[in-house]
């Protein structure tokens, strides 16, 4: 029996989160997706808190970086302070261009940088090139 | 009007003068004119005088740089200076016509502070804005995937409607977007070669220029101080221009520069459609377009943007035309006084 490959998506737009999940969904692997919408359930999703107890990390994170509550940044920043988070591949796919977030992101950790593009067709092949080299080229741990 | 003596003490003052500096004449006459001038600019101020005295003729200072100078209130007022000499026979005088202008100063201040407020709003539009119209035009596009031809006909074109509008408003507001960028991301104004600005335009443009069967020249062109990458979107939206509005024949395009006082006039030709004289000032304006969407497509950004950046450059941009003889587009950079350099 195959195990799924699972992904925590933290998106705060339920449009974009819908679009993202929905094209993962179509791939032929098996996804099991789970979606949060602020950087503080993230937390408590990754560090079992709350009522996520027991559900262990994802084998893959794509991160927003606006987010309510705990930004996408102070999310990547917390995630380095826990041993048991620190190995897990984050993909920030966000609408900002701007220079210091990318930068920033790498510092804290970011295994990549998307821009969300402009476009259904645009942001489902990125969502397909995500999934693409995260679940099948790369090696997760 | 203030006049000065060889020894730099006041002769003579009109009453303009007095209103202005806020002295009576006779607490001026006899004084240095040094009195009249703010503490910081002192010593500057006496090398230009002797300076003046040793070359006597009349001159202008102060037009294009920062000038100043004191009330009998210690308050400072931005000036304009013309400098003349007087011969007489009691000796050589200096006669200095000054003008106010601090209220001009206001009113280019104000100017550039609503300048300001008009990228900032151009740039909040641009962003913010983008996100809740990727939803709106990304949702129509899958209802149109996912649906096409599952609906009734009539169905499938107000999607059609739905999406298209999206996409359209997507343009503009990305336009709007890089018309904010020209005062947000300028770089300074540095020496530049026009020649290579130019010839890169013309490489990036090489598959218009193929399709309209089109010739570019490129006259000998200076070095001017300018922001290279925003120079060379100044020319891409004019050749592009020259290069969308062809008429039947082959487009030819020409581009060429002349010295004019301390700047060069470019010039950007064309044997294009022309625009009507009615339309000339319009097609600077942000969104303006003379033509039906599906025969010139395009938001009427380009030239807002071109003209947006000339002035970011101390330049200004205008147009000769006539209906179906051509264009010529006008432009003024500063010259870049390299030594040896046109």
């Amino acid at each position: 029996m195959t195990t799924p490959i699972r992904v925590l998506l933290i998106e705060d737009n339920p449009g974009d989160a819908h679009l993202t999940r929905d094209t993962l969904e179509q791939s032929k692997l098996l996804v099991q997706i789970a979606v949060v919408a602020d950087g503080e359930e993230a937390l408590d999703y990754l560090l079992g808190r709350a009522n996520h107890a027991g559900v262990g990390p994802p084998d893959l994170i794509v991160l927003d970086l606006n987010l309510p509550r705990l930004s996408g940044r102070e999310v990547l920043a917390e995630m380095k302070r826990h041993e048991q988070l620190r190995g897990i591949p984050v993909v920030v796919l966000t609408s900002s261009d701007a220079e210091r977030d990318v930068v920033m992101s790498y510092k804290l950790g970011a295994s990549c940088y998307v821009t969300k593009p402009v476009g259904l067709e645009a942001f489902q092949a990125i969502v397909k090139s995500i999934e693409s080299f995260w679940f099948t080229v790369v090696k997760l741990p | 009007m203030i006049v000065v003596d060889r020894a730099r003490k006041i002769a003579l003052v009109s009453q303009g003068a007095e209103q202005v500096f806020g002295y009576r004449r006779d607490e001026l006459i006899g004084r240095e004119l040094e009195l009249l001038i703010p503490e910081r600019f002192r010593a500057q101020h006496a090398s230009h005088v002797s300076a003046f005295l040793q070359e006597p003729r009349a001159r202008a200072t102060g037009v294009g740089r920062e000038l100043f100078a004191r009330r009998k209130d210690g308050s400072e007022l931005a000036i304009e200076i013309a400098l003349n000499s007087l011969e007489t026979p009691g000796g050589l005088f200096t006669l200095a016509s000054i003008v106010d202008i601090t209220a001009r100063r206001h009113g280019e201040d104000e100017l550039r502070r609503m300048g300001d407020d008009l990228e900032t709003f151009a740039y909040i539009a641009g962003h913010d804005l983008q996100e809740p119209l990727r939803m709106v035009a990304s949702y129509t596009e899958l209802l149109a995937q996912r649906y096409r031809g599952k609906l009734d006909e009539r169905a499938d074109k107000y999607i059609f409607y739905a999406v298209d509008g999206a996409k359209r408003m997507q343009r503009l507001l990305a336009d709007l977007q890089a018309f904010s960028r020209v005062g947000s991301q300028g770089k300074p104004l540095v020496p530049v070669s026009a020649e290579a600005v130019v010839k890169r335009v013309v490489d990036t443009l090489a598959g218009a220029i193929r399709r309209a069967r089109a010739s570019v020249s490129v006259g000998p062109l200076p070095t001017v101080l300018a922001d290279e990458g925003q120079l060379g979107q100044l020319l891409h939206h004019l050749i592009g221009n020259a290069l969308k509005f062809q008429g039947e024949a082959p487009a030819v395009v020409e581009i060429s520069a002349t010295p004019l006082n301390e700047c060069w006039q470019f010039a950007v030709k064309d044997n294009g459609i022309g625009i009507d004289s009615q339309h000339m000032e319009r097609i600077f304006q942000m969104f303006q377009r003379l033509h039906e969407r599906d025969k010139y497509e395009g938001t009427g950004v380009g030239l807002a943007i071109a003209k947006r950046i000339s002035e970011r450059h101390g330049g200004r941009i205008w147009l000769e035309s006539e209906p179906q003889v051509g264009s010529t587009f006008f432009f003024t950079l500063q010259a870049a006084s390299l030594p040896g350099q046109p």
